[in-house]
């Protein structure tokens, strides 16, 4: 479970994120939608402990996560924006490394490892060093690391960006099956039919603030058309009346 | 505890990986341990011969025609007329117009036994003429003298009667000009050993992490920033540390061959010394480590990082030289960090010894600024400013 509760960061000048509360629950896809620009970051650094808030308080779990950055973060997998690789590693050493930032040690380490490359099948390419890895394997690497610790929440920034059609289902096939073993998964994105294919939830952001949440579908009614697409444009484009 | 030491192990075990991996960069590294007897041996070599060559002078002499003796003896020291001097020397010796004048009735005199008056004239404040007039002096003396004992012994005079006292001089500086010069450079080739061997690590771990966009997703992950410092400080202190031993052990293999005895440096580089030298050195290490991983985690790119820690470079070549220059040293550069090791450094190879104390107290605040130079490091990779420059 991950929830924002009135959060404002300020950037000088530079209002980042004003007000915004909403949450993930557990065993939901909740999609963070809003154009370039308009607080995802500042919103997903806010999660991870990166940043401090001005105001209001992030919380993974029950911890709040400006008060106990770290153990916030032991409850988190984190597939970041721009996913790189430590390119001298193979990915079986990279997943350990990850495990063992977790705190797995020894036995436990091992099966994690193990487990989790025979879970998302990249058996094949365990043992190769990730230079050389096409787009859809570092995304299945990447996916590997944030999740050998088995963290209840999953925060995905711009997951299928640069990926092919195939690694795009493959993606959408295991966060759909991680939801229904009940994990809570945060989906960042500024694409609408990535949002629309597999979110529960929808949290749209704009220009800092919440402009809008609730299913798809809710979201289509809010705006008054049939098309998420549409709804997203208006959402956006006009938040007084979505406020209102 | 045992949870730390285990995130530390992990983090070490995965940097000395990648360290051990990017092959070219550690080769590169380790080719000044490598180089070291190549360069160690030319360049003493060079300084000893310069040292223990006496070139020619030439001067003006008058009168020359009268003393042909004397001149033909000064010959025999390497001190020749201007007139003899190949063109290309001609016009230096010419400009530094050194004059000797023996007088006309010299050979008169000489057969009178009485006192001859031979004139020096110089510009006895030129530096450059102290070496010359030295010689000029010592050999016209030398020549007297002869030819006044020759003069006692032909009238049965016991020799023993002229030496009155037999004063016994002894320089209590242990080397001279050209021995400090080759301490200079043993010293540096060592210390720039822990600077360089460890500075594609440290720059690879930091700038290279940042630049590869693997940082951040590190800062996300439950560890403190201060123990991704001291990981990334461990692994390339570890590997300027085997950089300095490498470089020992090599030079080890080099010194005995060089006779630095040949010019008054009483130095040997047994096992007892190599350990004094590698404790003095490791936390120059450390220290070198932490500065290049400060320099280097705040830079925009690995291109930066690279030229700002090339400066950083700099340190350990400039600083000893600059305090060569220093004759009242105060008490504090025994204390920092480089002139601290340096001193030490210089104290060893001139053989006068360096006590535990002062060794102690030097490493101690060599890595009192190492830990500084790490917390700051690690106050600034959790703050706001730092996050934000991640793109």
């Amino acid at each position: 479970m991950l929830t924002v509760d009135k959060l404002s960061k300020s950037f000088g000048e530079i209002k980042a994120l004003q007000d915004v509360s909403f949450s993930a629950a557990d065993g939901t896809i909740t999609g963070l939608l809003g154009p370039n620009g308009a607080g995802k970051t500042t919103c997903l650094r806010l999660l991870y402990g990166l940043l401090q808030p001005d105001q209001g308080h992030a919380r993974v779990d029950d911890i709040i996560v400006e008060q106990q950055p770290r153990n916030a973060r032991r409850q988190l997998g984190i597939f970041p924006d721009k996913f790189g690789l430590y390119n001298r590693l193979t990915a079986r050493e990279q997943i350990e490394y990850f495990a063992g930032l977790h705190g797995l040690t020894g036995k436990n380490r091992a099966k994690a490892v193990d487990d989790i490359i025979a879970e998302l099948q990249i058996e094949g390419i365990s043992n190769r060093r990730s230079t050389g890895f096409s787009q859809g394997e570092r995304m299945k690497v990447t996916l590997a690391q944030a999740l050998v610790h088995r963290p209840r929440n999953l925060v995905l920034d711009e997951p299928t960006r640069g990926l092919d059609v195939m690694s795009t289902r493959i993606m959408r096939d295991r966060l759909r099956s991680l939801r229904d073993e009940g994990h809570c998964i945060l989906f960042s994105s500024h694409v609408m039919q990535e949002v629309a294919a597999l979110c529960d939830r929808v949290v749209v952001l704009a220009n800092g603030r919440l402009a809008a949440e609730g299913t798809p579908q809710q979201l289509c009614e809010l705006a008054g058309t049939n098309e998420l697409e549409e709804a997203f444009v208006r959402i956006i484009g006009t938040d007084e009346g979505i406020a209102a | 505890m045992k949870a730390a030491i285990a995130l530390w192990l992990t983090m070490v075990q995965k940097e000395l990986r990648e360290a051990w991996r990017d092959r070219r960069a550690l080769v590169a590294a380790m080719a000044i341990a490598v180089m070291a007897p190549v360069v160690i041996y030319a360049a003493t070599q060079t300084a000893i011969n310069e040292a223990l060559d006496r070139p020619d002078i030439y001067i003006k002499i008058d009168g020359q025609e009268s003393a042909p003796r004397l001149i033909s003896w000064l010959a025999e020291q390497g001190i020749h007329p201007l007139a003899a001097a190949p063109e290309e020397q001609a016009s230096l010796w010419q400009d530094r117009d050194i004059q000797l004048t023996i007088p006309t009735d010299y050979a008169e005199l000489i057969q009178s036994g009485r006192t001859i008056d031979v004139v020096l004239r110089a510009d006895y404040t030129e530096k450059a003429l102290l070496a010359p007039l030295r010689r000029v002096r010592q050999a016209v003396i030398d020549y007297s003298r002869n030819l006044g004992t020759q003069r006692l012994v032909m009238r049965g005079i016991d020799l023993q009667l002229l030496r009155v006292i037999e004063l016994h001089e002894q320089d209590t500086a242990p080397t001279g000009n050209n021995t400090g010069f080759i301490t200079l450079l043993l010293v540096l080739y060592l210390m720039l050993a822990a600077f360089l061997s460890g500075l594609p690590v440290a720059v690879d771990s930091s700038a290279g992490e940042r630049e590869r966009q693997v940082l951040e997703l590190l800062l996300c992950q439950p560890v403190g920033t201060g123990q991704i410092v001291l990981a990334k400080l461990t692994v390339a202190s570890l590997v300027s540390a085997v950089g300095v031993t490498l470089t020992l052990f090599f030079s080890a293999l080099v010194i005995p061959l060089i006779d630095l005895a040949r010019i008054g440096l009483a130095f040997t580089l047994d096992f007892t010394t190599a350990l004094t030298l590698l404790a003095i050195l490791l936390p120059l290490s450390v220290f070198a480590a932490s500065l290049q991983l400060f320099v280097a985690f705040f830079s925009r790119s690995f291109k930066e990082a690279q030229s700002t820690v090339s400066m950083v470079m700099m340190l350990p070549a400039i600083a000893p030289m600059a305090l060569t220059f220093v004759n009242d040293r105060p008490d504090i550069l025994s204390w920092l960090p480089i002139s601290g090791q340096y001193l030490l450094l210089e104290a060893v190879f001139k053989g006068s010894g360096v006590g535990l104390g002062e060794s102690l107290i030097t490493a101690l605040a060599t890595l009192t600024i190492c830990l500084i130079l790490s917390l700051v490091l690690s106050r600034r990779l959790r703050s706001q400013k730092a996050i934000l420059s991640l793109g």
